[in-house]
């Protein structure tokens, strides 16, 4: 089964239509990257998946279950929780600056967990603290538990934000241009993090600008212009068989 | 000498009936600040356009006016005082810096990067959550150096409060040019006020410390 479709997600800005209507699957353990040019829908549709902007149509099913539908004119409808599918890496990374870094792990399971009405097992700090260490394990920042952000590097940074994002277990991961923000340098170690996220067959949605790791690390890619998705496929078909002229004129234009 | 001690001392209870306007002001205005900030920041039109004609109002009207008004107000319009000489005090003093302390926060609110408001909401936070765990301290950092600004024209402002014959520190000092011939008393004052001005930048200056652990 699909563990996430969205079907035909338009959103609008005033009059910009950003997203023209744009349906996508994803299979549990894929790797999907969006790619295209700036402006093109691409950060939008990740922002409308992770509800920081509402669509103003479509639907959002996660594991059968629809947690995001709008028509347009009425309220989109969300799910209780349904927050909780997603998460989401920012390109800014924007960690909690005066919490440390197993404290900006710790906050939000914190938080829930003292909430009065939780479905399933209510988690003790405790529990929460080792699954905390053992993300950082995972991102390889064990050491830098106590430190604070602003004595970490942009990578390190990033790379706290994923664990960050993972303590929630949420069944999509997605990131936003991850490495966009980073030193050529600081690329590496986060695209390493994510490459084993990949190992560990979790569920990821990519938009980058970083073409070689897009085509690595990547199941299927898709290239959105103009708010539609121009073409879609494997990364072999989608860099070496390009069918559009959109996306052809931008590998091109990326080359260059 | 015996005199100077027994003015310092009758002063000093004075100064006492002054700090008890700083601090009930504070104690109140600082709170009533954020909701007026929050008033003026809704979305809703009507809320954010009646609070900021108010702010407008208390900001751009004399804090003595306001204590005159609010302390014999009452006995003009209904025929008797409603309010005691304290009371009238405490309520105009509160009004008066919740809303230029409303001002401050406002500032410091929106200056916190969108990107925290949406980073709590992807993990699931809720806004009351993300506001009080995440952008709160983070705006008392930034709006330390003006807060400070405004309290400690607050610490002399206290002496307003004396139009409304609330007795507080220079009315003490007066009385003894009418009653003593005596002067100094009034000049030596400022003292008091230099005093705990002094303690309060220290304070200020180990809380501006204190937060430096962090940057944002």
């Amino acid at each position: 089964m699909n563990i996430l479709e969205i079907k035909d997600l338009r959103k609008k800005f005033g009059d910009n239509e950003v997203l023209k209507g744009i349906d996508l699957t994803l299979k549990k353990g894929e790797v999907l990257s969006i790619i295209g040019s700036s402006g093109g829908g691409k950060t939008t549709l990740l922002r409308c998946i992770n509800f920081l902007e509402k669509a103003n149509s479509g639907e959002i099913i996660v594991n059968g279950k629809t947690v995001f539908s709008a028509k347009d004119g009425e309220k989109p409808q969300l799910a209780p929780d349904a927050q909780l599918s997603f998460g989401l890496v920012f390109q800014q990374f924007n960690l909690f600056p005066q919490y440390s870094v197993i404290d900006n792990l710790m906050l939000a399971p914190k938080l829930r967990s003292k909430r009065k009405n939780i479905v399933g097992e209510r988690e003790t700090v405790d529990q929460i603290r080792e699954r905390a260490e053992n993300l950082l394990d995972t991102v390889g920042l064990t050491e830098k538990a106590n430190a604070y952000p602003c004595q970490l590097s942009g990578g390190q940074q990033q790379r706290v934000a994923i664990a960050r994002a993972l303590m929630l277990s949420p069944d999509i991961l997605c990131f936003d241009e991850p490495t966009s923000a980073l030193d050529p340098e600081l690329t590496g170690e986060v695209l390493r993090v994510i490459r084993s996220l990949k190992d560990s067959e979790r569920t990821m949605i990519i938009v980058t600008h970083e073409m070689e790791f897009a085509k690595n690390v990547s199941d299927r890619i898709i290239f959105i212009a103009d708010g539609l998705i121009e073409e879609s496929g494997t990364p072999e078909e989608v860099f070496e068989h390009p069918k559009s002229e959109k996306i052809k004129a931008f590998l091109t234009g990326m080359k260059e | 000498m015996d005199q100077f001690i027994e003015i310092t001392l009758n002063l000093l209870v004075g100064f006492g009936e002054t700090l008890k306007i700083f601090f009930v002001t504070l104690a109140f205005s600082i709170p009533l600040g954020l909701i007026i900030a929050f008033g003026s920041m809704s979305k809703w039109k009507i809320v954010s356009a009646i609070t900021r004609a108010f702010v407008w109002i208390i900001r751009g009207t004399p804090l003595m006016l306001q204590l005159i008004f609010v302390y014999y107000g009452p006995g003009l319009i209904f025929g008797h005082m409603l309010l005691a000489a304290d009371t009238a005090v405490y309520i105009t003093f509160s009004i008066n810096y919740g809303c230029y302390f409303s001002e401050i926060y406002r500032g410091g609110i929106e200056s916190i990067a969108k990107g925290q408001y949406e980073a709590g909401q992807v993990l699931g936070m809720t806004k009351t959550e993300t506001f009080f765990k995440v952008i709160l301290l983070q705006v008392v950092k930034r709006i330390i150096a003006p807060m400070s600004n405004e309290i400690i024209t607050l610490v002399k402002d206290t002496s307003l409060a004396r139009v409304v014959t609330y007795y507080e520190l220079i009315y003490f000092a007066q009385r003894y040019i009418k009653n003593a011939g005596l002067l100094w008393p009034l000049f030596y004052t400022a003292v008091y006020y230099l005093v705990f001005t002094a303690v309060l930048t220290l304070f200020f200056g180990w809380l501006e410390k204190k937060l430096d652990y962090f940057k944002s």
